[in-house]
């Protein structure tokens, strides 16, 4: 396998480029983006707008006009783990590659050319199916496994009570969910709660804003706490938050 | 031997066929065979099912076979599938179909292969060794291609004509296997004579095919092989 090339992600840059990237915070980088669909096309334009140099693979030309006609990235028409079409789209300059296609296979694919054979420090895969994003991850290419969270999301919306995970660590073994409670928490501290169930608030929304929780905060009508909680502790929890807290 | 194709399309079913009637057990996995299909090797396995899909494995018990071999038409799913037998599996031998040799680089033990076939090498090689005088060729390559087979017809005029098996200083690594004279195998003895016309078979490494072209047949670099 070919040596790593030493990679800095700042590159000296064009006098047009030092306008745009004042307004950013981390300095104009290159990256390589393979499929323009919905997600891919949105990554690009989020990227461009945010000052960065992207360059977007496709096998299907008419995908990009996805792009809209203010995106001012380059398009390379092409399979996105042919060696030719990735140097095309400048992967030996890329800071990050994202594999985004509809299809797993060319994802992977994809993902480990960039990574082992050019050398591209920052990639991630989404990956539909969830027990080859768990083997892939195993691999070392970082993967968006959008099934379970999507499932989780469409939980959460069609059943009314219950805790759903809406972050999960990467081992599986926290999870951060919002715990419905019961009534009777209301002016409760939350330092209460945390002692009570042995988890941690992790942040409120409260009035539609995510809020961080500080020490001398009480529980008001309508909040939704977000907790952090190992995955296992999870049904016990749910199950304290669903009872009125036990007397000071 | 346990042995589960991935592909059952012509390639697929004919390797099922042969290996059937070598005695070995036989699953083919495809998502889209029906019935008509399934009857044409009746012998078989089958399971409809998507082969890169880690429940189909589960359920072809893939720990349980010889040899896994990736036969589909799509390179991706070939190069998924080998590397899920050898990280998820174990299976101890991967054979896997190369349909586009562009991809061919990617067949090797990082996805899992153990062994990779391109049909358009094979024909290509098969189609020079048929037709070149005085250029190697290279027939075969052995496991990750660092033994191969290579041919060369001895032409007219060769400065080789004539001389000696045992005088010739053949590079390190290279065995004269056998000569091809008027369509009859030789083992070639320390004292046979090299004749123009001669098809010289050798074993040698792939670092080495450049001096034995340079040896027997000098200035007459024409050989080409995929990569070019």
């Amino acid at each position: 396998m070919p040596s790593r090339p030493f990679r800095s992600p700042v590159r000296p840059a064009r006098p047009a480029e030092w306008a745009t990237a004042s307004r950013c915070s981390v300095a104009s980088v290159h990256f390589v983006i393979m499929g323009c669909g919905r997600v891919g096309s949105t990554l690009a334009r989020t990227l461009g707008r945010n000052g960065h140099d992207v360059a977007i693979i496709d096998a299907d030309a008419s995908a990009f006009r996805r792009l809209g006609t203010s995106f001012e990235g380059q398009t390379v028409t092409g399979i996105g783990f042919d060696r030719d079409t990735l140097i095309a789209a400048g992967i030996r300059e890329a800071y990050a590659f994202a594999a985004v296609s509809s299809g797993d296979n060319s994802n992977i694919l994809a993902a480990r050319v960039a990574r082992e054979t050019f050398g591209v420090e920052h990639v991630a895969a989404r990956i539909y199916d969830p027990q080859r994003a768990m083997v892939y991850q195993r691999l070392g290419i970082p993967t968006v496994a959008t099934v379970r969270w999507t499932a989780d999301q469409m939980i959460q919306r069609l059943l009314p009570q219950g805790a759903v995970p809406e972050l999960t660590d990467p081992s599986g073994k926290i999870v951060i969910a919002e715990v419905p409670l019961a009534e009777g928490w209301v002016g409760r501290h939350l330092t209460d709660l945390e002692e009570q169930t042995g988890a941690r608030v992790a942040y409120v929304t409260r009035l539609g804003e995510g809020t961080l929780p500080r020490p001398d905060m009480v529980v008001q009508q309508g909040d939704l706490v977000h907790l952090t909680v190992p995955r296992d502790d999870l049904a016990r929890v749910e199950r304290l938050c669903d009872q009125a807290p036990a007397a000071h | 031997m346990r042995v589960v194709i991935a592909g059952a399309g012509s390639v697929g079913r004919s390797i099922a066929r042969e290996l059937l009637g070598n005695g070995h057990q036989v699953l083919l996995i495809d998502k889209d065979a029906d019935d008509v299909q399934a009857s044409r090797v009746p012998e078989a396995s089958w399971l409809l099912a998507d082969a890169c899909e880690l429940a189909a494995l589960e359920e072809a018990r893939l720990e349980e076979s010889d040899v896994c071999v990736a036969a589909t038409g799509d390179d991706k799913a070939n190069l998924v599938l080998s590397l899920l037998a050898k990280t998820e599996f174990g299976v101890p031998r991967t054979v896997a179909r190369v349909n586009n040799p562009k991809n061919e680089w990617m067949f090797d033990e990082s996805w899992g292969v153990d062994v990779a076939v391109s049909t358009p090498r094979l024909m290509t090689a098969l189609i020079e060794e048929a037709v070149s005088i005085g250029d190697l060729v290279r027939i075969f390559e052995f496991q990750q291609g660092r033994a191969s087979m290579v041919e060369i017809t001895l032409p007219e005029g060769s400065p080789f004509a004539g001389r000696r098996v045992g005088d010739v200083d053949w590079p390190t690594d290279t065995v004269l296997v056998a000569i091809i004279r008027e369509e009859r195998p030789l083992a070639p003895t320390p004292d046979d004579a090299i004749e123009a016309g001669d098809e010289l078979l050798f074993i040698t490494t792939t670092e080495q095919e450049d001096r034995l072209q340079d040896l027997v047949a000098p200035g007459e670099r024409h050989h080409t092989s995929l990569e070019d």
